[in-house]
């Protein structure tokens, strides 16, 4: 491993998101400007204005920047847009890079290139999160009270109900868009596989699964909470159903963040006290190795690329990471 | 780490809930609050530390009203937690038709708030000229002052004197724990605000359970909720006493709102204190008796509680 540079973003690092061009690397940290860092230099090229009391995750768009936050604002390309009283707390984009979102309270407000807002969909319970679909570009998923479910982008009612009474705190899919997963507010998963319309309720954590992530060939899910970090089978007919996972530790503290390289399939995990752990998985098995950083790691990315890891820390220090 | 105090600030439309956060924002006290306010509030109140939200209900066990969490909160807040410079209060407003209960049980349930906040009280707002209408036509007024460490009795000056001293009995009838201050234009000591201790254990010492009996009228409920208070001399058992409280919350936690407690149990030397909210309990040592003569006195406020059925319960458990 090799540090390639790294630079003070003010706060702890909420998101970091490579562009598309995977030139330019999104930084939010909870409070202060949002920045954006070029990867040649390993340094920040631009500042965008925060959202008073606390930023929502930002997300690339067309090429640029858009934010949002506490102030209930969304900002992209020098235009600004309220959409109502309440706070936003995550903006995505969709896989063609045709639309975003924001929720805000029982909305998702559904924005274009000019970021107009194109439509609104009212939903059963407030989002807690939601995720566009992989592969389906008018497709997303919401998460909150009650369970998941799945709309089109124009139509008024979801075409797909996951009910199952309890709350989620947050949605994820895997890239072939098969698997949908929700991380519960009790500590448990719901995987649903979207052709068999199958659920499965995953449970047994030790506490709340905070982050999860599915790898790109889309036959791993890693979820984290614990210091342990568990990874679900989820090839073959029945995925992670009778499966047994692979329980990764060697990590301090509660594992903060989860992610996989699109480019190498390593898994890399980041908890409270500064463990980065890097895992290689080989036929069922795991070779994992330990790099102990000076502070707190809240987030992290993967270069879409190239084998290097964008590392966000609770501190505000932002890191490059090679692994060559 | 110390835990970010937290005050739930609750009322009904129109009792100055945001007379009161105005004046807690404004005034100087030396503090870094941050106020949740809720998305229907009465005026949006603009200013950099608010943050507006939908009030978001999570059940996390399939309709039981004691496992029933605020989503929204758990977001914001793991949010506020997470940033650099942290804040000395955090309050929250409640709508004036909630029910406090989910805001409460946020704060027992997720392990992550737990772990970095602590309830420091309820404070609901009553207004002192509505209120009496108020009480009999809405089960949530009666429930916003069942669930109140402290009761700020608002516009005093539209109602007079010796209508006060009535119109207090009448709240303290329904919850003999609280706190009682009157106000105009919700002009008070913040500190009575924010520095509240209802859910420290080592406040649950100063259970009174003769309160109401000082009053003289817990025979009279004009309404279905109300405080029941149990003293008793003796040494409780331990296990008979902890049976006894989960298979009350088990049976009737719906119907208790708050209940807090202290304990002389057999084999200990210390206090034992706890309190509780719906079905969940918290109890611990609470310090030495200090020359006070050993004895239990706890007090239940909740819905149709069966007061004789309370203080059988509650011998049973005596050693």
């Amino acid at each position: 491993m090799k540090n390639l540079g790294e630079f003070e973003a003010g706060d702890n690092i909420l998101s970091l998101k490579w562009s598309r061009d995977a030139a330019k690397l999104l930084v939010t940290p909870s409070t202060g400007d949002i920045l954006v860092a070029g990867l040649e230099e390993c340094s920040v090229k631009e500042r965008f204005s925060g959202h008073g009391m606390g930023n929502g995750s930002s997300d690339w768009f067309q090429g640029e920047p858009v934010t949002c936050g506490f102030d209930g604002k969304v900002r992209r390309a020098g235009k600004e847009w309220a959409p109502g009283r309440g706070m936003i707390d995550r903006v995505k984009s969709n896989c063609d890079d045709s639309l975003f979102a924001v929720a805000q309270n029982r909305r998702l407000h559904v924005l274009n290139g000019a970021n107009e807002p194109l439509y609104m969909i009212d939903l059963p319970a407030s989002a807690a999160d939601f995720g566009w679909s992989p592969t389906q570009a008018g497709e997303i998923a919401t998460a909150g009270a009650g369970g998941a479910c799945l709309w089109r982008v124009g139509e008024d009612n979801p075409f797909a109900r996951f009910d199952w009474g309890g709350a989620c705190l947050g949605v994820e899919w895997s890239a072939d868009g098969r698997w949908l997963a929700t991380a519960d507010q009790t500590p448990s998963v719901h995987v649903y596989d979207i052709p068999r319309d199958h659920p499965l309720h995953i449970q047994g954590f030790e506490g709340k699964v905070r982050t999860m992530a599915f790898s790109p060939d889309s036959k791993r899910l890693a979820t984290a909470g614990s210091p342990v970090v568990t990874v679900w089978p989820c090839k073959g007919k029945k995925g992670p159903e009778g499966a047994t996972p692979i329980q990764v530790d060697g990590s301090e503290s509660e594992v903060l963040a989860v992610a996989f390289s699109p480019k190498t399939g390593q898994l890399a995990t980041g908890d409270g006290k500064g463990t980065l752990l890097v895992v290689s998985f080989e036929s069922g098995q795991f070779r994992r190795k330990r790099t102990r950083l000076t502070s707190g790691i809240a987030s992290l990315a993967w270069h879409p690329l190239l084998p290097l890891l964008a590392i966000g820390h609770d501190n505000g220090n932002v890191m490059f990471l090679s692994m060559e | 780490m110390s835990r970010i105090p937290v005050t739930i600030l609750t009322g009904f439309l129109g009792s100055g809930k945001t007379t009161l956060l105005n004046r807690i924002l404004t005034e100087k006290h030396g503090l870094r609050i941050a106020v949740i306010e809720n998305e229907f509030g009465e005026v949006g109140i603009d200013h950099e530390l608010v943050i507006s939200t939908d009030e978001e209900l999570f059940e996390m066990n399939n309709g039981c009203i004691c496992c029933t969490v605020r989503g929204d909160l758990i977001r914001i807040l793991g949010n506020l937690m997470k940033r650099r410079d942290k804040f000395d209060h955090i309050l929250i407003e409640t709508t004036g038709l909630a029910d406090p209960g989910p805001v409460v049980q946020t704060f027992f349930v997720d392990d992550e708030l737990r772990e970095k906040t602590i309830v420091n009280g309820v404070v609901t707002l009553v207004d002192a000229h509505h209120i009496v209408g108020q009480l009999e036509q809405t089960h949530e007024a009666e429930e916003q002052v069942a669930f109140a460490d402290v009761i700020v009795l608002n516009k005093c000056d539209l109602v007079p004197e010796e209508n006060l001293d009535a119109l207090e009995q009448r709240v303290r009838g329904i919850n003999a724990l609280a706190t009682i201050h009157r106000t105009t234009r919700a002009d008070i000591d913040i500190a009575k605000v924010l520095e509240v201790g209802g859910f420290n254990l080592d406040r649950a010492v100063e259970v009174n359970p003769h309160f109401l009996d000082a009053h003289g009228h817990h025979h009279h409920h004009h309404s279905e909720i109300f405080s029941v208070g149990i003293e008793a001399e003796g040494e409780c058992d331990g296990r008979k006493l902890n049976d006894w409280i989960s298979k009350l919350v088990r049976e009737q936690g719906k119907d208790i709102f708050r209940m807090k407690g202290v304990f002389a149990v057999k084999n200990q030397a210390d206090r034992v204190v706890f309190q509780g909210v719906h079905m969940l309990v918290d109890a611990a040592s609470g310090g030495p008796w200090a020359g006070r003569p050993r004895k239990n006195a706890v007090v239940f406020i909740g819905r149709n509680l069966n007061r004789e059925a309370l203080n059988a319960g509650f011998r049973m458990c005596l050693a």
